[in-house]
C-alpha cells in the first residue's frame, strides 16, 4: 500500500480529501503516487502528479490545452510509459503489468481513427469481440450501446460517411463495450454539440451507476462541475488542486466575484466576501459596467495560478 | 483462445474493409502482374515459349510484392497514421496478434493472387505441373518476408507520405531489381551479387522450379527463411504499442 500512503503525504492533495481517503485506504480504484514525466527533449509534462480515485466516482482532471491532462491519461492507460512515479489501478500496477491493467478499462482516446470502410454496426461487433464477448452478446451490446448513443439510425452507414460528432460516439461507446470496471476518457465531449454532450453526460453517469470508476480529462468547467464527484485542475504538468467541487470552491476565501470595466476600459476581476461587499465597491469606484456572480472553478483556477482560465469556452478576464 | 480470437479479430477488420474497396488489391495482385506475364511474353518474341515459367514465376513474385509490400505496407501506414493503430492499443489485445491478424490476411490475399495467376499463365500457353506443397512453403515464406518489410516501413515512416513513398518504391522495385524478367548476365557485375540476394529473386527461383514440379529448393528456402526472420524480428521490435 506504498502508493496511496505516499499519495496522502503529497502536498498537492486537499487536506480534506486526505482524511476521507486514509480511513478507507483499500478502497481506491486508481492511485496515482509522484508521476512525473519528462520527454527527451527536456520537456516537463507532467511534475509529481499524485491523486487517487474510489470506485464509482467520476474523476475530472481539468485544464486548459497544453496543460499535461492528455500526457497523464495516457501514462494510465499504459499508453505512454512515465519516466517515475507508481500507478495502481484495482491492485494491479500499471506499469509492470500493462496487459492485466488494459483488461480493466475502456478507453476514449483523444484522437483514434476509425476505420472508413466499417460500418457503425462492425465496429461495436467487432471491437465488442476482442473484449471476450461472444458473438450473440457482441451483437446486443453493441445494440443497447448504438442506443444509449443515438447512433441505432447509423448503424448500417459507413463510417465515413458520419459526422465528427457521431465518430466521437462511436469511440466513446467502444469504451463502454464489455463494461469495464475503469472508464478513462480524454475530452470525451469535445467538438459535440450541446444536447449531444448532455447525452453523452448521461451515459457516462449510467455507466458509473453501473460500477464503473471513471477518469475524464476535459477543458470545460461545466463538464467538471455538472459530472463529476472530483475534480483535479492541472496546469503546466502539475496538479494545483484536487477535491470535490466543494473543497476546490472553499479556496477562493471571497466567494463573490466582481467583474467590471475600469475607466481605461480594461476587464477587471475583483473577489468579494459577500453580495454585500460587491455593492460597496460597485458605488465606491462608481462602477457603471460591471456584474456580480457567485465564485466558479474559473475563480479557483485564477486564485491559484494568478492566471485566466483560456479555452473557447472561457470568458476573458484580466488580473486587476 | 484468447490470442487466436485477437488475431481473427483483425483478419476480420481488414477482410471487411478490402471487401468494400476491392480495386487496388484486384489491381496489385492480378491485373498489373498479369499484364507484366502478357507483356513479358510480347516483348521476348521467339524465345517466349521456354521463358514463360519464368515469366509467370517472376510474374507471381510481382504480385506478391505489391500485395505484401505496397498494398499491406500503405494499410499499415494508414492504420498508424490516422490513429486506427492507437484504437487497437486501447485493446486488451498483444501487439504481435495485431501483426499476425494482418500477415494471414496477406497470406489470404496471396492465396487468391497466385491462383488466379497460375490459371492466367495456364491460359496463357504455361506448361504449369506445380509441386502444390513446396508452391505453398514457397509463397508462405515470400510473404512472411515481404510482409515483414511492410511492416518495418510502416513502423519507421516518419509521415504517412514518407512511407508510401517507401513501400510504392520497394513494391516495385525489389521485383525490377531482381534478375526476374531477365536473365541475371544481363545485370552489371556489381549489382548482379547483391540482386541474388533479394528476397524477391529467391523467390522467383524457388517458384519456378516449383512450378515444374521440382524440389530442389534448399537454398532459396534458407534464403527466404532468414530473411523473413529477420525482417519480422526487426518490424516486431520497431513497432511500439507502448511510447517511451
Amino acid at each position: 500500500m506504498a502508493a496511496p500512503l505516499k499519495a496522502l503525504t503529497s502536498d498537492n492533495v486537499d487536506p480534506h480529501r486526505r482524511i476521507a481517503t486514509a480511513s478507507q485506504p483499500d478502497a481506491l480504484a486508481v492511485s496515482v503516487c509522484d508521476l512525473v514525466k519528462t520527454y527527451r527533449d527536456g520537456t516537463e509534462a507532467n511534475r509529481g502528479i499524485s491523486l487517487s480515485v474510489r470506485p464509482g466516482e467520476i474523476c475530472a482532471i481539468l485544464g486548459p490545452n497544453g496543460a499535461g491532462k492528455t500526457t497523464f491519461l495516457r501514462q494510465l492507460t499504459t499508453e505512454l510509459r512515465p519516466t517515475s512515479g507508481s500507478i495502481n489501478v484495482m491492485g494491479v500496477d500499471v506499469i509492470a503489468d500493462a496487459s492485466r491493467a488494459k483488461k480493466l478499462m475502456g478507453i476514449t482516446p483523444q484522437e483514434a481513427g476509425l476505420f472508413d470502410r466499417l460500418t457503425v454496426r462492425e465496429h461495436f461487433e467487432y471491437f465488442a469481440r476482442f473484449k471476450g464477448l461472444s458473438k450473440n452478446t457482441a451483437h446486443s451490446a453493441s445494440t443497447e450501446i448504438m442506443l444509449k448513443l443515438g447512433l441505432i439510425a447509423e448503424g448500417k452507414k459507413l463510417v465515413r460517411s458520419l459526422s465528427g460528432g457521431q465518430r466521437r460516439r462511436i469511440l466513446i461507446g467502444l469504451a463502454l463495450l464489455g463494461r469495464p470496471p475503469l472508464l478513462i476518457l480524454d475530452e470525451p465531449t469535445t467538438g459535440l454539440d450541446p444536447a449531444t454532450r448532455r447525452r453523452v453526460w448521461q451515459v457516462i453517469r449510467n455507466a458509473v451507476a453501473d460500477g464503473a470508476t471513471t477518469i475524464l480529462s476535459t477543458h470545460y468547467m461545466e463538464e467538471a462541475q455538472r459530472l463529476s464527484d472530483r475534480i483535479g485542475i492541472i496546469s503546466e504538468g502539475e496538479l494545483i488542486a484536487y477535491g470535490t467541487l466543494n473543497e476546490l470552491l472553499a479556496r477562493v476565501d471571497r466567494s463573490y466575484r466582481l467583474s467590471y470595466q475600469d475607466r481605461s476600459g480594461e476587464d477587471c476581476v475583483r473577489f468579494c466576501e459577500s453580495f454585500a461587499a460587491a455593492q460597496r465597491c460597485v458605488e465606491r469606484e462608481l462602477l457603471s459596467e460591471y456584474s456580480i456572480a457567485r465564485a466558479s472553478l474559473e475563480d479557483v483556477y485564477f486564485r491559484l495560478t494568478g492566471s485566466p482560465y483560456r479555452d473557447e469556452t472561457a470568458e476573458a478576464h484580466e488580473p486587476r | 483462445m484468447n490470442r487466436v480470437n485477437d488475431i481473427a479479430g483483425v483478419f476480420r477488420i481488414q477482410l471487411a474493409s478490402m471487401r468494400r474497396e476491392i480495386g487496388p488489391f484486384l489491381l496489385a495482385a492480378i491485373v498489373f502482374p498479369s499484364a507484366m506475364y502478357l507483356f513479358a511474353n510480347a516483348v521476348s518474341g521467339a524465345e517466349a515459349p521456354q521463358n514463360r515459367l519464368r515469366f509467370l514465376a517472376g510474374s507471381i513474385v510481382f504480385s506478391l510484392s505489391l500485395t505484401s509490400i505496397s498494398w499491406l505496407g500503405y494499410l499499415l501506414l494508414e492504420n498508424r497514421f490516422t490513429g486506427r493503430l492507437k484504437l487497437f492499443a486501447t485493446l486488451p489485445i498483444a501487439p504481435s496478434s495485431y501483426v499476425f491478424g494482418v500477415l494471414i490476411f496477406a497470406l489470404a490475399q496471396a492465396a487468391l493472387g497466385t491462383t488466379t495467376l497460375m490459371l492466367v499463365g495456364r491460359v496463357f500457353g504455361a506448361q504449369v505441373r506445380p509441386n502444390f506443397s513446396l508452391l505453398i512453403v514457397v509463397v508462405f515464406l515470400t510473404i512472411l518476408s515481404l510482409c515483414g518489410l511492410g511492416v518495418i516501413i510502416a513502423a519507421r515512416a516518419r509521415s504517412f507520405s514518407e512511407g508510401s513513398l517507401w513501400t510504392d518504391t520497394l513494391g516495385a522495385g525489389l521485383v525490377l531489381l531482381a534478375p526476374i524478367y531477365y536473365a541475371p548476365e544481363m545485370m552489371p557485375r556489381g549489382l548482379r551479387v547483391f540482386a541474388q540476394l533479394l528476397p524477391t529473386s529467391f523467390a522467383a527461383r524457388a517458384l519456378q522450379t516449383t512450378l515444374t514440379g521440382g524440389h530442389a529448393i534448399g537454398v532459396e528456402l534458407f534464403g527466404l527463411s532468414v530473411t523473413a526472420v529477420i525482417t519480422l524480428a526487426l518490424g516486431f521490435h520497431l513497432m511500439k504499442w507502448r511510447e517511451e
